[in-house]
């Protein structure tokens, strides 16, 4: 096998086939090809990880929400889903409510978020998020999403009004208004731009201080040991605390969304693959120049007592080189591409938060999408080059002789 | 009967048409004759007599309209295409009026090759093409492309290849119609140096009368029958 893969590359590097044309040009075309699947297959995956990653920092790998009521015993309500699911490994309470900010004049519904300070770092992965001040939460300190922060013009240090809506006893359909100062300690990207745009996040006391709800809270952040297993966990955990806790995790949160992004992966997989494909058959097309060319070597070597199997393999052969090479080349330049992305993404809004929920994603390389790229580029390479393979086995050496 | 008693090459009863539109065009009418191991065998005739085709299907290149070829007594016409390339390259050698050397690879790389498709090791395959080449006086012209080496070299560099895999037959085709006079000569006499040193049977073809008196047998082929 050796010998034919030699002869194979020796008889492909040769003038007719470099400076000949069209040949370096098909190559190039499969090049660009696995290049073009390897970014976009990247940005696709980028995008849904950035997304998953957003999600399960900010609200954990699945939510538990007591519907209707509030949750007043922690001890009893952690200790009976832990036993449920065994995966757990940490759960955070949170409160929120819908309130009004109210700055220099101006107001605005946000969603303000509560977290029991004591689990918060084992459950969310938060601080990271911090794009200016810190993340300090108290009774006086919040944090804010950076496109509130950008929306009132808010800076760390800075003082905002909390104004929460209180109903009242003695009339439904009357509230009073609660209201608190808070300090913005710090404002964050929560990595989803409807976040970012209306989360206030604080320490689950100053939630429940300001709603006067006492040691109540609307549920738990949960963190599982590995995320993925969060559909099966909260399938689990829904069918044992029965219908009066709502189970959510991060892949229900936005599920059309992420359906639509496997579908889409695989839309543009097939859409871009088209390009490996007709840059494989002007390869293709490339090789049966080359055998005309080539008719007097292919006879000697028949001559020589190379069987028209053989001479199959060397061109077989020359196919696998070229769909190595070109796959290699293509990820060079598609990781390149990534790069590219990358560094672009820091100068230019390239995707819009209001269209894709998130403004920036991190590109994501992965082994199994280079995997597929690379075996399913080579085997239409493979497949191209059978066709000029067969028909170069089965010149007639007297033919091939009488043209040297 | 026996294998070894029979002769090298036995032709019976050949005959070779080509498809030239509707009909046929026998080229081959009709050929029988033996060939002993270690004979110097010429064909001669002018050029369409059929001495080139009679030479490639001898030399299993092309097979015959009817009529077969025993190669000590084994009908190669019977093999599959692959056992056929298989005992091309283990028991004959060729020789063309154009060397027909692979542009790609070096003076060495060639002579390598019947070696390296017979799945020798490339060392041994190198060490062995480079003893040929030192015969053939090109041992410093070894790394040197076809279009670095001239017409007389190129042609010895195609009997070096020949013979890498001690061949029992050497066919030669016009081995010497590319040629001038004094390269001509030196070829002429290498053949026969060779037939002497490795007992060689040599079947060539040449329009050269005066190399044609150096055989030890001559078939004057005429009208695609042995005249």
């Amino acid at each position: 096998m050796k010998f034919y893969f030699w002869l194979a590359y020796r008889l492909l590097f040769s003038r007719q086939i470099l400076f000949g044309g069209s040949a370096p040009l098909s190559f190039f075309g499969l090049v660009l090809g696995v290049a073009a699947l390897v970014a976009s297959m990247a940005v696709m995956s980028g995008y849904e990880e950035t997304l998953k990653n957003a999600m399960t920092d900010v609200t954990g790998d699945m939510q538990i929400v007591r519907r209707g009521k509030l949750v007043d015993d922690w001890d009893a309500f952690s200790k009976k889903a832990k036993e449920i699911e065994p995966r757990i490994q940490a759960m955070a309470r949170f409160g929120y409510a819908e309130a009004v900010i109210a700055r220099k004049g101006q107001v605005s519904g946000v969603l303000f978020q509560g977290v029991e300070l004591s689990d918060l770092n084992k459950v969310l992965k938060i601080q990271h998020r911090v794009k200016s001040g810190e993340f300090h939460l108290d009774t006086d300190h919040i944090v804010v999403g950076q496109g509130l922060a950008k929306k009132f013009d808010i800076k760390v240090g800075e003082k905002i009004y909390l104004v929460v809506p209180l109903s009242t006893p003695f009339d439904s359909s009357g509230f009073r208004r609660q209201s608190k100062e808070f300090i913005v300690s710090g404002i964050m990207d929560f990595g989803k731009n409807e976040w970012n745009d209306r989360l206030v996040l604080g320490d689950l006391k100053a939630l429940q201080i300001l709603t006067e709800i006492g040691n109540r809270y609307t549920g738990a952040f949960v963190k599982l040991g590995n995320r993925n297993d969060s559909a099966n966990a909260a399938t689990r955990l829904s069918e044992k605390l029965g219908s009066s806790f709502s189970i959510m995790d991060w892949n229900d949160v936005n599920r059309n969304l992420f359906e639509a992004v496997k579908i889409e992966r695989a839309v543009i997989f097939f859409v871009v693959l088209i390009i490996v494909i007709v840059a494989a058959f002007n390869i293709s097309s490339t090789l049966y120049v080359f055998i005309r060319q080539k008719y007097s070597d292919i006879a000697i070597l028949k001559t020589l007592g190379l069987s028209p199997r053989k001479i199959r393999h060397v061109f077989l052969g020359q196919g696998l080189i070229v769909g190595f090479g070109g796959v290699l080349l293509g990820f060079l330049i598609g990781f390149l591409l990534c790069l590219g992305f990358m560094l672009l993404q820091n100068h230019y809004a390239l995707i819009s938060g209001s269209v894709y929920k998130i403004d920036r994603i991190e590109v994501q390389i992965r082994w199994l999408d280079l995997f597929v790229i690379a075996s399913s580029s080579v085997f239409i390479c493979l497949i191209a080059t059978l066709s000029p393979a067969i028909r170069g086995s089965q010149l007639e050496v007297i033919e091939g002789l009488k043209n040297g | 009967m026996d294998n070894q008693l029979a002769p090298l090459i036995a032709v019976h009863q050949l005959t070779k048409n080509y498809q030239t539109g509707a009909s046929d065009l026998p080229v081959l009418r009709g050929v029988s004759f033996d060939i002993q191991s270690g004979e110097a065998v010429c064909l001669l005739g002018a050029s369409g007599a059929g001495k080139s085709t009679l030479l490639q299907i001898l030399g299993t290149l092309d097979r015959p309209t009817s009529g077969e070829v025993l190669y000590r007594g084994q009908n190669l016409f019977k093999l599959d295409d692959e056992s056929l390339a298989d005992f091309r390259n283990q028991k004959m050698g060729f020789v063309f009026q154009f060397h027909h050397l692979i542009q790609e690879l070096t003076a060495l790389e060639n002579v390598m090759l019947p070696a390296l498709i017979a799945n020798e090791e490339k060392e041994s395959s190198r060490e062995k093409a480079l003893s040929w080449l030192q015969f053939m006086g090109l041992s410093e012209r070894h790394n040197h492309y076809p279009h670095q080496l001239s017409g007389g070299e190129l042609q010895r560099v195609a009997i070096a290849r020949a013979l890498i895999k001690n061949p029992e037959v050497l066919f030669a085709d016009e081995p010497t119609g590319n040629l001038d006079s004094e390269n001509s000569k030196k070829i002429q006499e290498l053949f026969f140096e060779l037939r002497k040193k490795l007992g060689l049977t040599l079947i060539v073809v040449t329009h050269d009368l005066q190399f044609s008196n150096l055989f030890t047998r001559v078939f004057n082929v005429k009208d695609g029958r042995l005249a």
